[in-house]
């Protein structure tokens, strides 16, 4: 394992990566910044720029816009009360309280320093857990694969949103639509209604950018129109005592050690991780009645646990092809148009790109903290340019994506028609992970689905007869019904509806 | 039965939305019937496998949001039916109320039309000529004033744009209109 690490750094290290691994983090970090335009829209963006890229180059670039994400949405979460990220809606809580004391320094830091913690924390477990898990996983037949991604897709259908019936329904139709195109085993046409275009299937990236990038412009357009801009504060020195440092110490563990579990989940994705290691910490941590009074605590415990989420989230991703949430799935899709098939197989086959990758993101870790902790102030000035310029840059950088997948006319119909829809999901709570999920696994699962059914000779009881699918397929079950069973739990429901409103 | 209250059923959105996820399922069912099965051994899973048992759970979902069999259950027990965590739902718009609701929106309405116009006939219009008059409209649409921003803005980000994808990713990017002038 160690020798495969130095080698993953011995490519990492290089000077194009390393460049790469900047840029990435630089994208991220400004993405964070921005409220409004998330990871998943900007990775499904910079899809169609990475096919010239070599595949680990591709990845690290992806992946470092991914966590470089989460550092940056704590910026604005302190110096203008409006989180980047929807996963840093608690640390405008403490963290503006913080800035309005005139210690918006202290907070800065500590975010950065809690950031940093938990996301090497995180790649550390990756690097351990990855090679076994996967290992563990070779041991998989179809039905185990099939039984895999029903757990993951319920898994995300229960935790994202806030009516499971409704992510049901996303999650069939992100299946429905990957059944578009000629069937790979039979060669022949579906649903494709006799148009050529068709005949592919639908891109994933087409309705990613649609329903992530265009919904997001409209939304933002919206605020825009009726909202006011906040001030940003400015923060003076960005340092931290000491003493602060030792009293966040414990905050930023649990919330590292909670953020990292949960995270693993897919579908918990790091906003609801957050929430939940932030219930966690009222809980456990001595004096709970000074968080939300600018307490330092609020600052470390929720940036740290984001951190370690976007992490973990990487590990059912690289171990067995399972994404975590819409980023990851996005990260997915990208590993299968660089003709990688994901799953435990990578390890065994890719294993110069994964651990080029997993060395990638101790540097971007480190690059991140130098990055964010004395250049916060040049960041949050990019706030101060206004959406109303910056949506419709977006919006064109967005269907040059869509435009250069195949240069097809219909692309951008369906782009626009994806946009449309993700516009209405998203006003009326239906989630669009799940959507975006299934769009991508669909193809994988059918798959899966028919070949165990060819070795059962057509028996249905082979997913029951197989242990490891059997637990898999209870799993999900109990996820589908959870949401119902912890409504009665206050704190849960509570963390789960905040979390959505906030995503 | 003598003594029960009479039940007012209002249609609400997610009903609503229910009726069109059952319709679409039953759609997507019908097609799965013109899917040929060419070479179809007994037993072997064919093509129309997987759709049939996706139409099911997306049609059955449907009926499950169209009938809201657990708020049925809290109407006749009387209790407050407050398990749904959305809001409260708002009936289906009325003929009238739909007007009411297209004049007050005229601005968002537009944005949808620039965007869907832009989409469309970027690739006939040309990447340069489309893109400025998006960024055009929209910036003025979102607010701004000041014609020589508006007109500014929309030629400078066209042009370094186009630079940079054309020229530096080599996207081919349509000129459209331009083209003529071009050769």
């Amino acid at each position: 394992m160690f020798e495969h690490l130095i080698n993953g750094f011995g490519v990492a290290l290089q000077p194009f990566n390393l460049l790469i691994a900047l840029v990435g983090c630089l994208i991220g970090t400004v993405i964070g910044v921005l409220p409004g335009l998330g990871p998943t829209a900007t990775l499904a963006m910079l899809i169609p720029m990475i096919f010239s890229m070599p595949p680990a180059t591709a990845l690290i670039l992806l992946t470092s816009v991914y966590y470089g994400s989460m550092y940056g949405g704590s910026t604005t979460s302190i110096l203008v009360n409006i989180p980047g990220e929807s996963a840093s809606v608690i640390t405008t809580i403490d963290g503006h309280k913080m800035a309005m004391q005139g210690r918006a320094g202290p907070a800065l830091a500590i975010a950065a320093i809690g950031s940093f913690m938990a996301g090497t924390f995180a790649v550390v477990m990756l690097t351990f857990l990855g090679a076994p898990v996967a290992e563990y996983a070779l041991h998989f037949g179809p039905a185990e694969f099939f039984a895999l991604m029903v757990f993951g897709l319920a898994t995300v259908a229960s935790l994202t949103g806030t009516n499971v019936t409704k992510s049901v329904v996303t999650t069939c139709l992100g299946l429905m639509i990957s059944t578009v195109g000629i069937d790979l085993v039979s060669g022949v046409p579906r649903y494709t209604f006799g148009n050529p275009f068709l005949q592919d299937g639908i891109d994933f990236v087409v309705v990613a950018i649609g329903m992530f990038a265009f919904t997001e412009v409209i939304i933002t357009a919206r605020e825009v129109r009726e909202g006011t801009r906040a001030e940003v504060v400015k923060a003076q020195s960005i340092w931290v005592s000491w003493k602060e440092f030792v009293y966040s110490l414990p905050s930023i563990a649990r919330g590292t050690l909670f953020g990292f579990l949960v995270g693993m989940l897919p579908g918990a994705g790091a906003t609801l991780s957050t929430f939940i290691a932030y219930n966690l910490e009222k809980r456990i941590c001595k004096n709970p009645e000074l968080l939300g009074t600018g307490d330092i605590r609020g600052v470390a415990n929720p940036e740290s646990a984001n951190n370690a989420a976007s992490g973990a989230s990487l590990v059912p991703l690289l171990t067995l092809g399972l994404p975590g949430g819409g980023a990851t799935a996005i990260m997915l899709g990208a590993l299968m148009m660089l003709d990688i098939t994901p799953g435990p197989l990578m390890f065994e086959k890719h294993a110069g790109m994964i651990w080029a990758l997993i060395a990638s993101m101790y540097v971007g870790n480190a690059l991140l903290l130098f990055l964010n902790w004395p250049l916060v102030n040049i960041f949050a000035r990019i706030m101060t340019v206004p959406a109303k310029y910056l949506m419709p840059i977006v919006l064109v950088i967005s269907t040059i994506g869509v435009w250069s997948l195949s240069y097809s006319e219909v692309d951008l119909i369906l782009t626009a028609g994806a946009g449309m829809l993700g516009y209405y999901m998203r006003m009326h709570k239906y989630p669009v992970e799940p959507l975006i999920l299934g769009l991508i696994l669909g193809g994988r699962m059918e798959q899966a689905y028919r070949q165990a059914l060819i070795i059962s000779k057509g028996s249905n009881l082979v997913f029951l007869q197989h242990p490891i699918s059997l637990v898999l397929l209870i799993g999900a079950l109990l996820f589908l019904f959870l949401p119902a069973l912890l409504a009665r739990s206050k704190q849960f429901y509570m963390a789960r509806k905040t979390s959505v409103e906030a995503a | 039965m003598i003594g029960m209250n009479t039940i007012k059923t209002k249609i609400t959105r997610m009903q609503v939305e229910g009726l069109i996820i059952l319709l679409v399922a039953i759609g997507y069912l019908w097609e799965a019937q013109n899917v040929p099965l060419l070479f179809q051994t007994p037993g072997v899973p064919g093509p129309t496998t997987f759709p049939w048992l996706l139409g099911i759970v997306f049609g059955v979902s449907g009926m499950w949001l169209l009938i809201s069999p657990h708020k049925l259950i809290a109407r006749y027990r009387k209790k407050a039916a407050d398990e749904d965590e959305d809001a409260p739902e708002a009936p289906a718009p009325s003929g009238a109320a739909f007007g009411k609701i297209v004049t007050r929106d005229w601005h968002f309405y537009t944005i949808w039309a620039v965007i869907l116009g832009y989409l469309v006939l970027m690739p006939s219009l040309g990447f340069p000529v489309a893109t400025a008059l998006l960024i055009a409209m929209f910036v003025f649409l979102l607010g701004e004033q000041r014609w020589w921003v508006v007109a500014g803005l929309a030629l400078a980000a066209t042009t370094v744009i186009y630079a940079g994808f054309a020229l530096g990713l080599r996207v081919r990017l349509p000129l459209g209109v331009l083209e003529p002038l071009m050769k």
